[in-house]
C-alpha cells in the first residue's frame, strides 16, 4: 500500500500528526451517525481540526448522539478510557455520568451555553470510582446553515487545586483552633506600624478585651508606647532579630478610664518575614506570669523578714548574755541565768509563731512565761483577766518581764517556799487603760536590793518606756507587789 | 563624751544599745521606743548623735530621720534588713547591721562629725 498523495489525502484538513490525528485517521467513521470521513460537512472538519490542534482539553460531541471527537489533552484526562472512549457516543463513553451528560447535550443541542467551576464528578475512568472535580464549559457548534449539530466541551480538571485548597482549608482551621484556644497570649502586627491583623482570646484577656484589630499598636493600647515596648518592635522590624523578655513589667489599662495595673509578662516578638525576605510582621506570644512573680517577690519579702527576725534575735541574745554576766557573780550563774532568759525569750516566739507574729492572747502569753516556775505540786500561780490580745513587741516585753518577776519569787519571794502564792491580774479599765498586777503572798519577806540588775532595769524602767505607760514595785511584808499600767493601745502595738 | 539619742522598739535591743553606749564613754538618751516619742525627742531633746532603728512596731522612723537631716544631727540607722530597705534620700546614711559591734560603733559616732 502506498502512501497516499497529500492532495488526495481525505484527512488533510486536520493539519496535525498527533496521536489524537492519527486516531481521527485511523477511525472507522463509516459505522458511527458521522460516516466516512468524505462525507462530513465543512463544519465538522473544521471544528475537529480546531480541537486537534489546541492544547487545551476539548472533546466535541457530534450529533443527537454526540460522539466525541477529542485532542492529545484530553486522553490524558480520559485516563484508561482512553482509547475505546474515541468515537464513542457519550452516554455510553461516561455511562456513570450519562445523565449529566444528556443535559449538556439537550442544552447544547438547542444553543445553549453551559459552564462549571469545580464541578464534582464520580468518573471510573481508572477502573474504579474516582472522586475528581472540574471546569467545564459547554457550547454548540453549528452545521453550514447556522443549526447546532453538537456540543464542544472544554475540560479542565481541578482536582489537585480542589483537594490543595481542601487541605489548606483544614490546615488552617486547625492553626486558627490553635491560635484561639493557645494558653499563651498571640498576636501578630504587621507593617512598620504594627498594625494589628490578629489577636487570640488570651491576647484580648491581657489588653482588657479592647477590639485592637486594624489599629496600630500606638493608637490600640496608648498606656504602653512610652514603657519601651514600641521602640522593642521598631527595632524587631528593622533589625530581623527576635527579642524575648522574662518577667517584663508592664502598665495596662484593663478598663476604660480605670487605673494602670501592673502586670507581668514573659514574652517573644518574632520577625516574620515575606516571600523577598524583609521582615513583614511580627509574632507577639507569651504569658502573663504575674501570679509568678508576685510569689517569688512575696518569698523574697519572707526571706527578708525572716532575716530581720534573726538579725534581731542574735541582738536580744547578744543583749541578754552581755547584761547578765555584767551582773552575774559565778559563770555557773550566768551560764544558767542566760538558758532561762533566752528560754523565756524562746517561749514569746512560739506563742507568736503559733499566731503568725500578729500578736498574742494574753492568757497564753502568760502560762508559757510562768511555765518554767511551775512545779509538780499544786498550782503555786492564779490568773485571772478577760480574753485580750497584745502587740508581737508588747508580748516579748511582758513576756520577758514575767519571767524576771518569777525568776526573783523562786530566788527570794513566794515560789522560794511551798505555800507560797502568786496572783497575776489584768484588766482594762472604764478609760482604756491597761492594768497587769503580780501579786505574791505566803513567802517570806523580801527587802529590795540596793543595786539595779537586769530585771528592775527591765520591768521599771525599759518595759514602761515602750508601752508608755508606768511601772512600780512594791515591797510589802506580805509579799512583792509589782503594776503596769499603760493604754491599750500600747499594748496592742498600736501606739504612734 | 557626746549625748546619743538611742531610738529602738525592742526592750532588750534597747538595754544593749544604752549599755554599748555608756561603755563607750557617752551619755544615752532616750531610749524612744516608738514614732510619735521618737519624733519628739529629736525635735526637742538635746544630743549629739542618733542611732534610729528603721522599724519601729511596724512603722518607719523616716519621719525621724528628716527631722535630724534638718536639724543637722548626724545619726545612723540600725536595722535586720541592712541597706537594702532604704531609699535614695538616705543613700548616705550608714547603716548599723544588728547583732552589734560596739567598736563598730565607737568608729560611726566619732566619724561622724569633728564636733562630737
Amino acid at each position: 500500500m502506498t502512501p497516499p498523495v497529500p492532495a488526495d489525502d481525505p484527512f488533510a484538513f486536520l493539519g496535525h500528526t498527533g496521536p489524537a490525528a492519527r486516531l481521527v485517521r485511523d477511525f472507522d467513521w463509516g459505522r458511527t451517525p458521522l460516516g466516512r470521513v468524505e462525507t462530513w460537512p465543512q463544519s465538522l472538519k473544521t471544528a475537529t481540526a480546531l480541537l486537534i490542534q489546541s492544547p487545551v482539553p476539548i472533546v466535541m460531541l457530534w450529533g443527537e448522539e454526540g460522539v466525541m471527537i477529542y485532542n492529545d489533552a484530553y486522553s490524558v484526562f480520559a485516563g484508561h478510557r482512553h482509547p475505546a472512549l474515541f468515537g464513542s457516543n457519550v452516554r455510553e463513553g461516561w455511562p456513570e455520568v450519562a445523565d449529566f451528560s444528556d443535559n449538556v447535550m439537550k442544552v447544547g443541542l438547542a444553543g445553549g451555553t453551559l459552564a462549571y467551576q469545580d464541578q464534582e464528578l464520580t468518573l471510573h475512568r481508572k477502573g474504579y470510582p474516582e472522586q475528581v472535580w472540574m471546569n467545564l464549559d459547554y457550547s454548540p457548534v453549528l452545521d453550514e446553515s447556522g443549526k447546532p449539530a453538537g456540543v464542544i466541551a472544554i475540560v479542565i480538571e481541578t482536582t489537585d487545586r480542589v483537594l490543595a485548597e481542601r487541605r489548606n482549608r483544614a490546615e488552617f482551621q486547625r492553626l486558627q483552633a490553635l491560635f484561639s484556644q493557645a494558653p499563651t497570649f498571640m498576636t501578630m502586627v504587621s507593617g512598620p506600624e504594627h498594625v494589628f491583623t490578629l489577636v487570640n482570646p488570651e491576647y484580648r484577656k491581657l489588653i482588657g478585651g479592647r477590639d485592637v484589630i486594624g489599629l496600630a499598636v500606638r493608637d490600640a493600647l496608648p498606656e504602653v508606647a512610652d514603657q519601651g515596648f514600641l521602640d522593642l518592635l521598631d527595632h524587631v522590624y528593622s533589625s530581623g532579630e527576635a527579642v524575648t523578655r522574662t518577667a517584663q513589667r508592664i502598665l495596662l489599662r484593663w478598663r476604660d478610664q480605670g487605673p494602670l495595673e501592673e502586670r507581668f509578662l514573659d514574652f517573644v516578638y518574632q520577625p516574620i518575614r515575606d516571600e523577598d525576605g524583609t521582615v513583614a510582621h511580627i509574632f507577639v506570644q507569651g504569658s502573663d506570669v504575674t501570679e509568678r512573680v508576685r510569689a517569688e517577690n512575696h518569698q523574697r519579702l519572707l526571706i527578708n523578714e525572716l532575716n530581720h527576725r534573726v538579725k534581731n534575735s542574735l541582738a536580744a541574745v547578744q543583749s541578754i548574755v552581755t547584761q547578765t554576766l555584767r551582773h552575774a557573780t559565778t559563770p555557773k550563774d550566768a551560764a544558767q541565768a542566760i538558758t532561762a532568759r533566752i528560754m523565756a525569750l524562746a517561749g514569746a516566739h512560739n506563742v507568736l509563731t503559733r499566731e503568725n507574729w500578729d500578736g498574742a492572747d494574753l492568757r497564753a502569753l502568760v502560762e508559757s512565761a510562768i511555765h518554767p516556775f511551775c512545779g509538780p505540786g499544786p498550782d503555786a500561780f492564779r490568773l485571772s483577766g478577760p480574753d485580750m490580745r497584745v502587740g508581737p513587741y508588747a508580748a516579748i516585753s511582758i513576756a520577758l518581764a514575767l519571767h524576771e518577776l518569777g525568776t526573783n519569787a523562786v530566788k527570794y519571794g513566794a515560789l522560794s517556799v511551798p505555800a507560797g502564792r502568786v496572783r497575776i491580774g489584768w484588766s482594762v479599765g472604764g478609760d482604756q487603760l491597761f492594768r497587769l498586777d503580780w501579786t505574791e503572798a505566803g513567802g517570806p519577806p523580801v527587802v529590795e536590793s540596793g543595786r539595779r540588775g537586769f530585771g528592775s532595769r527591765l520591768i521599771l524602767q525599759v518595759l514602761p518606756d515602750q508601752l508608755q505607760g508606768q511601772a512600780w514595785i512594791d515591797y510589802r511584808p506580805d509579799g512583792v507587789a509589782f503594776t503596769l499600767t499603760a493604754s491599750v493601745e500600747a499594748v496592742r502595738d498600736e501606739a504612734t | 563624751m557626746a549625748r546619743i539619742l538611742i531610738v529602738e522598739d525592742e526592750v532588750l535591743i534597747a538595754m544593749l544599745l544604752e549599755d554599748i553606749v555608756t561603755d563607750l564613754g557617752h551619755h544615752p538618751v532616750g531610749p524612744a521606743m516608738r514614732l510619735q516619742p521618737a519624733l519628739a525627742a529629736a525635735e526637742h531633746e538635746d544630743f549629739d548623735f542618733a542611732i534610729l532603728d528603721i522599724n519601729l512596731a511596724g512603722q518607719q522612723s523616716f519621719p525621724v530621720a528628716d527631722c535630724l537631716l534638718r536639724r543637722g544631727i548626724p545619726f545612723i540607722f540600725a536595722s535586720g534588713y541592712g541597706q537594702a530597705g532604704l531609699n535614695e534620700d538616705y543613700a548616705r546614711i550608714p547603716v548599723l547591721q544588728k547583732p552589734y559591734d560596739p567598736g563598730q560603733i565607737a568608729r560611726m559616732i566619732e566619724g561622724s562629725a569633728p564636733s562630737v
